[in-house]
């Protein structure tokens, strides 16, 4: 896997955003799920970010992977944070998603927007490092003529 | 990103561009809020913004909630599709008013 590391600081989601979108419209994603995954890839660094490292009063990388394999366009946001998983927070319901907009809580809409906008979302804690997973389907080539 | 703000035809308009994301949400909230008071009605161009994660959702929240409080309106103007998707996803889109162009959202005001 192809990595870069980034300053975990909000700078930082400008530039991974633009590496995500270039390998995925390299790996042959259309459109319309390259935008779901940036923002999904973005909802998730801002979380590493702003609760890992910004409100522990620490600093830290958030490394940036990504592969092309198996059907599968891979990308991995690793950081050195407290274990955090994001899919053992309570994810909004569909209630909260219908009451009106002056009833909302602010917030809770990051980790559905990635949920939902990506194939197969997964973490897990590996050597001291929190890895959080985004894979979306790539669509088949053609057959060679 | 950047955020202005004018008066077409007394209406007040505030202008992003670029992305909105959790580093420029904050700049995007204070030209709106700057933007709305004493008004009731804004027009927010979002033509030229190419993404906008859930901070930006939330200071779309706010501006709804001022201006709903006064009885008001918000009004979009060229959201892309990506970004409306997202909006219906997540049960915002049915609050705001969407609209095309700029002159589609200064008739739809002034028709009030």
């Amino acid at each position: 896997m192809e990595r870069i590391t980034f300053a975990g600081t909000l700078d930082a989601l400008d530039g991974i955003r633009r590496v995500v979108k270039a390998q995925a419209e390299e790996a042959g994603l259309a459109r319309k799920p390259t935008y779901n995954l940036l923002l999904a890839v973005d909802e998730i660094a801002t979380n590493i970010i702003t609760h890992g490292y910004e409100e522990n009063n620490l600093s830290g990388p958030v490394d940036l992977l990504t592969d092309c394999s198996n059907e599968c366009f891979t990308v991995v946001l690793e950081d050195e944070a407290p274990a955090f998983d994001p899919l053992h927070h309570q994810l909004p319901t569909d209630e909260l998603f219908a009451r009106p907009l002056e009833e909302r809580p602010i917030g809770g809409m990051g980790i559905h927007l990635t949920i939902k906008g990506v194939d197969k979302f997964s973490y897990e804690y590996l050597g001291g490092r929190n890895r959080n997973i985004f894979c979306m389907n790539v669509p088949e080539l053609p057959p060679a003529p | 990103m950047t955020a202005t703000t004018s008066t077409v035809e007394d209406i007040t308009v505030v202008t992003a561009e670029g992305s909105i994301d959790s580093k420029t949400a904050g700049e995007f909230e204070r030209t709106a809020l700057t933007a709305i008071q004493g008004q009731r009605e804004v027009i927010i161009d979002l033509t030229q913004v190419d993404f906008l994660s859930s901070a930006g959702l939330r200071v779309l929240l706010v501006v709804y909630r001022q201006l709903k409080a006064k009885n008001g309106q918000v009004v979009l103007v060229g959201t892309s599709e990506d970004i409306k998707d997202v909006m219906s996803d997540t049960g915002f889109l049915s609050f705001f008013s969407t609209v095309d162009t700029l002159a589609q959202g200064l008739a739809l005001l002034q028709a009030k």
